[in-house]
């Protein structure tokens, strides 16, 4: 029997997060032992529907392989995923393509059209000339009914989001797969255009055999073009079937409320207000044992809560729903063993297991998990399902309930902000001593690792703990630091992305003695590398925590990354010219580039390199001299805007150099651009008409090749709130709340004082705020700005020295979202 | 249901030519043109198009809340026969909340993080009323709201991250009734909630206008959540109010091309149908085409359409369109462009 296209089989992901104080730690079972089957052919449209929370996003990210099973499997074309070898990977992202929600944010509003599919050909080598390029493109194209004529020459904000959603499938198309993952391709998009969306889809389907996960939440569009559907409730499938089945007649109480939900657009046929429906507060809280639905079920009865229901066949074409009220209708077959082409550890026989085994088996994992609470010991609870679900895989049981085990939300505490102290010693893995002010960097592959530093303090020294992760945006690493009674001393975290919830150690002075750091994964995701730092503070008492956080978001200590790229083994490239900017690609994650750099006389530089193209790519540059000593080193990590930095400017002697430009986080670099700057150190006059000219530099500098416009100066102090004088070296925190609110402060320079100014939002990782600097007649001196998740457009201000005179610092929201949080600054240049 | 809802001729709000431009470098783009209508006592109208018509903008308008660089170039705006264009800021100040509230687009975003429910009601009763004595009263006051819009009390020293969304957009729709407005105008109440969320919050929206008897406006682009609960629908494209009607009408038999395709892409879990795909062209909003605003996308249009711009046709009681092809002197081409809709 040929195997399907994609399986997924008994998957479970769980999410996390440690306690408090012993306090037990709260998991969310995002996907419980789910099962899917997409075969070869005919080409299917799966759809995913459920309210928010179900796991309809969980499961479109476990499939592109953004993140990882806690249990269970993904098998494509008889190969697990989990198991691939890096070519059958290469070639699993090329079969397995994606569309997202958003078709305004996907694209860079300073490219045309065309250079999607120009990134597109040059990163999958798909054509071997030019006009086989523009055949393809345009095959894709009027595959969506687009012609190549009408849109390659556009911005993206001259096409409606119907258009640009079809460009997005043109360009999966163009690269052949053989699955779309479709994650609400339309809900952004108006009524009157989805319906060309939806029409590309049937046409990938029919015509050229592309099958289609097709995430939503919108059951009506399902209903129009879906095959199979997949109702979720709650991480687990609670009835599936012929998508026109399942809404004409739904089976499970909750499948029947939502399609009842569902307006019918006929003012005839009015909602029955009368109705009751559940109040929201039992809408989610799901029960710990049995079925999910039990709190808000009309039907429910006592046995809901012995098990979870298994899905029951209601008629031979496939439709099956999970519910009791049918426990009179045999039980869904078990899936068929694949044969993995790689891997086998699938299990040869598959009997069922009887429900009163399984009501054991539950009961025996509720006895672990209690076991495990009292314990304290939140790995276990994570990894408990784990091994489960693997033995129950197997025993067979597909239709076993699993559920129990991975539900301990019975946890109503609020999160307080500050993580648990949930972390030990215990179990961890033995590290090096740490050495302060030196970071020390170090992987976690595995979710329940952790890492076990030692730290001599001397008396009556004052440090900071901080600990970052390079690399993954979803990593976060906490670490914890104890003194030699276990008593705890310290924390610092990073959690990218949820950008509100990073912070570091508040200085704290120790005692002489020997104490233990342990860094861990917070939040289950496993970290691919991470940096941990003690660094002695100076001043001990007077920092009170609000200023180590403005510090933080202010000055943006970076923790410059150990110098591991060497030039041994790269790819040698050319000559780079000094501010002449050098693009190139590095597409595998263990390519470098090797650069030279001939310095003809003494000189000042600034070296920087910007990742175009994906959010996750991050590019490094180190210099080195001709004796291999480090210069200097730049880097970019785009969405975790914080941490990207450039080289400061460095006095070289004539000679020549070495430039090496890797990827640091193993993900592979689409494209980058490496420039060496020239820094006209003596140069006094920066700035005098330079209204114009100075925004144009900003933006070069800063991205260099990337075309960047640099926003007009759109900001002008008019209509500005008015604010404090800024201090020197002393960042001033605001909120902006309203779209077009704008803070006006003023600074107070003395003559020739050189100053770099900066500007950081704290929060929504959306946030942006842009800061200019005018002198007292209006003239335009510096801008700052960052765009934190878009980071290619995060810039700060290079030196500007000022003549003695009031400024005036306007700070705005560039993209109209609004700034929650800002950290404004002007920092006193380094020369 | 319909039966209860009493809809009576009193005009509370009218909107009489209401334009709005918003300034840009290269030229005005016109968001709402010349933009007329009335809100009866007790009536919920929905107001519907595709993003970017101008529907918040109107709403905004209204509430004389335009910012920089949009700005209203003329039109009449009266609640209860005050002119709102009028007022001193003072005035509005007051009128804002009192007569006329507003639950913004992502309302329940705007709810503060770091203040309680209860404080951000007072926030609003407060600023309005001044500082209230009477702490048991007040208390008691808010406990009434959450009953009218079905919050439990215990949310009351909650912090907003506690709250599901649904429940946030409830605590709105509770601070916009807290003054007992006599117009409350709903922008994309439910938009981003889940279905079955929505239609508790759709409902909750019905039974507080029936309660408090105010005139609602619900603002939204979800045909068939506006057919669940307005009585009638004004339909907008471009910034121009291309058709208003009674709801029953607007479904049994849409007038005006747009509100057509509108309601033909409303996708039905009823039956399966074969897409239809409308091309969206749409124009430069700083230079909108001559004569009709639609004619680019209308498959019915002609020379008359680029010529004369439509005016609204009072077709029926309260049913009005801007649309050529029911001026009676094209009767004989309204017959032939239907007739080939329907051989189609």
């Amino acid at each position: 029997m040929p195997s399907p296209l994609l399986q997924i089989r008994n998957a479970t992901k769980i999410y996390s997060t440690p306690g408090f104080l012993g306090k037990e730690g709260k998991s969310v079972v995002a996907l419980d032992d789910f099962n899917l089957t997409i075969d070869h052919s005919p080409a299917t449209i799966t759809t995913i529907a459920g309210e928010s929370g179900s796991g309809k996003t969980t499961l479109a990210n476990l499939v592109l392989g953004f993140i990882r099973l806690s249990s269970g499997q993904i098998i494509y074309d008889g190969e697990d995923v989990t198991e691939m070898s890096d070519a059958q990977l290469k070639r699993y992202r090329r079969n397995v393509q994606a569309v997202f929600q958003d078709p305004f944010g996907v694209y860079n509003p300073f490219y045309r059209i065309e250079h999607v599919f120009d990134l597109v050909n040059k990163h999958f080598g798909l054509s071997n000339n030019k006009s086989e390029y523009r055949d393809m493109v345009e095959a894709g194209l009027n595959v969506v009914g687009l012609q190549g004529k009408d849109v390659l020459p556009k911005y993206p904000h001259q096409l409606s989001g119907g258009q640009r959603q079809r460009i997005m499938m043109a360009r999966a198309y163009m690269i052949k797969p053989r699955l779309i993952v479709a994650d609400e391709p339309v809900s952004m998009v108006d009524a009157s255009l989805r319906a060309s969306i939806l029409d590309a889809m049937l046409r990938l389907r029919d015509d050229h055999g592309i099958s289609f996960l097709y995430i939503t939440h919108d059951l009506s569009t399902a209903y129009q073009i879906g095959d199979k559907i997949y109702m979720l409730y709650q991480g687990t499938t609670a009835e599936r079937g012929h998508a026109v089945t399942v809404i004409d007649k739904p089976q499970h109480p909750y499948v029947q409320l939502l399609i009842d939900s569902v307006p019918v657009p006929d003012p005839t046929e009015k909602w029955d207000v009368n109705i009751s429906l559940p109040s929201e507060e039992e809408m989610r809280t799901a029960s710990a044992t049995g079925c999910r639905y039990y709190p808000r079920c009309p039907h429910r009865m006592d046995k809901c809560l012995t098990a979870r229901p298994p899905l029951y066949v209601m008629n031979d074409e496939g439709h099956e729903a999970s519910c009791y009220l049918y426990d009179d209708h045999p039980v869904t077959a078990e899936l068929p063993p694949v044969e993995l082409k790689t891997v086998v550890d699938e299990p040869e026989s598959k009997s069922r297991v009887p429900m009163a085994a399984a009501v054991v088996v539950a009961v025996a994992i509720i006895g672990a998990l209690l076991f495990a609470a009292n314990g304290g010991e939140d790995q276990t609870v994570a990894e408990t399902p784990t091994e489960d679900a693997s033995a129950q895989v197997a025993d067979g049981g597909d239709a076993t309930p699993t559920t129990e085990e991975t539900a301990p939300t019975d946890t109503p505490e609020e999160d307080s902000g500050i993580p648990a102290v949930l972390i030990t010693a215990d179990d961890g893995t033995e590290k090096s001593a740490l050495i302060a002010g030196e970071s020390t960097i170090d992987e976690i592959t595995d979710e329940a690792e952790k890492h076990i530093y030692t730290f001599e303090a001397t008396d009556g020294q004052t440090i900071e703990l901080r600990v970052n992760a390079e690399g993954s945006a979803f990593t976060s690493p906490y670490a914890y630091m104890y003194d030699a009674d276990g008593e705890f001393v310290t924390v610092a975290g990073d959690t990218a992305i949820r950008a509100r919830r990073s912070w570091r150690g508040d200085p704290v002075a120790l005692s002489a003695g020997t104490y233990t750091v342990v860094v861990a994964p917070y939040d289950g995701s496993g970290i691919e590398e991470y940096a941990v730092i003690i660094n002695e503070v100076e001043s001990a008492e007077e920092t009170p925590t609000e200023d180590a956080t403005t510090d933080e978001t202010a000055t943006e200590e970076v923790v410059v990354p150990d110098v591991l790229i060497d030039a041994e083994g790269g790819t040698e490239k050319s000559a780079l010219t000094v501010d002449e900017a050098t693009v190139d690609e590095i597409t595998t994650d263990d390519e470098k580039h090797v650069y030279t750099y001939e310095a003809t006389s003494d000189q000042t530089i600034e070296l920087k390199v910007n990742a175009e193209g994906s959010a996750f790519t991050s590019p490094y540059a180190y210099m080195y001299d001709a004796e291999g000593n480090f210069v200097t080193v730049a880097g970019d990590t785009t969405v975790r805007a914080k941490r990207s930095w450039r080289g400061e400017p460095v006095a070289i002697p004539a000679g020549t150099y070495t430039v090496v430009v890797g990827p640091y986080d193993g993900n592979g670099v689409e494209e980058y651009a490496v420039t060496i700057t020239g820094v006209e150190v003596e140069v006094e006059e920066a700035d005098a008409d330079t209204t114009d000219e100075g925004s144009a530099d900003a933006g070069s500098e800063e991205t260099v090749v990337e075309d960047v416009v640099v926003p007009d100066v759109l900001i002008d102090a008019e209509g500005g709130t008015e604010k404090s004088a800024l201090t020197i070296d002393e960042a001033t925190k605001d909120e902006i709340a309203a779209e077009d609110e704008k803070h006006v402060y003023t600074f107070d320079a003395t003559d020739g004082q050189s100053i770099i100014l900066k500007v950081n939002a704290e929060g929504s990782a959306f946030t942006s705020p842009y800061a200019y600097m005018y002198d007292a007649e209006g003239n335009f001196v510096t801008v700052a700005g960052d765009t934190t998740v878009r980071a290619k457009r995060s810039w700060r201000g290079d030196p500007v020295t000022l003549s003695a005179g009031t400024y005036t610092v306007v700070v705005g929201s560039y993209d109209g979202n609004g700034i929650e949080e800002y950290a404004v600054i002007v920092e006193t240049s380094a020369d | 249901m319909s039966e209860q809802r009493k809809r009576s001729d009193n005009v509370v709000l009218d909107i009489d030519k209401l334009r709005i431009h918003y300034a840009t470098p290269a030229g005005d783009v016109i968001a709402v043109s010349d933009v007329s209508f009335q809100l009866y006592e007790g009536e919920t109208l929905g107001l519907v198009g595709e993003s970017g018509c101008g529907k918040s903008t109107t709403a905004y308008g209204i509430l004389q809340l335009i910012q920089h660089p949009g700005y209203i170039v003329h039109g009449n705006i009266k609640v209860d026969g005050a002119e709102v264009l009028e007022m001193s800021e003072e005035e509005l100040r007051k009128f804002r909340w009192t007569k006329l509230s507003l639950i913004p687009q992502g309302a329940m975003n705007s709810l503060n993080p770091t203040m309680k429910i209860k404080d951000q009601i007072i926030d609003v009763i407060e600023a309005h009323e001044g500082k209230q004595r009477d702490k048991e009263a007040l208390k008691n006051r808010i406990f009434e709201l959450f009953q009218t819009v079905g919050l439990p009390n215990r949310i009351y020293n909650m912090y907003p991250h506690e709250l599901s969304g649904g429940m946030k957009q409830r605590v709105c729709i509770a601070m916009g009734i807290a003054l007992n407005p006599t117009v409350v105008i709903a922008d994309e109440a439910t938009s981003a909630l889940d279905v079955v969320v929505q239609r508790i919050v759709a409902q909750t929206l019905i039974k507080v206008k029936d309660m408090l008897g105010v005139s609602l406006i619900v603002i939204g682009h979800d045909m068939g959540l506006l057919a669940q609960i307005v009585d009638r629908i004004a339909v907008m494209y471009a910034g121009k109010m291309v058709e208003i009607a009674p709801v029953e009408n607007v479904f049994a038999e849409p007038l005006h091309p747009y509100t057509q395709l509108l309601i033909d892409s409303i996708p039905s879990i009823k039956e399966r149908k074969p897409l239809k795909i409308v091309e969206g062209i749409t124009h430069d909003p700083r230079n909108p085409p001559s004569g009709c605003i639609f004619r680019l996308r209308c498959q019915h249009a002609w020379e008359h359409c680029a010529a004369v711009e439509p005016q609204p046709l009072e077709v029926s009681e309260k049913h009005t369109v801007a649309c050529h092809l029911y001026d009676e002197q094209f009767e004989e081409r309204r017959a032939n462009a239907f007739a080939a809709t329907t051989n189609s």
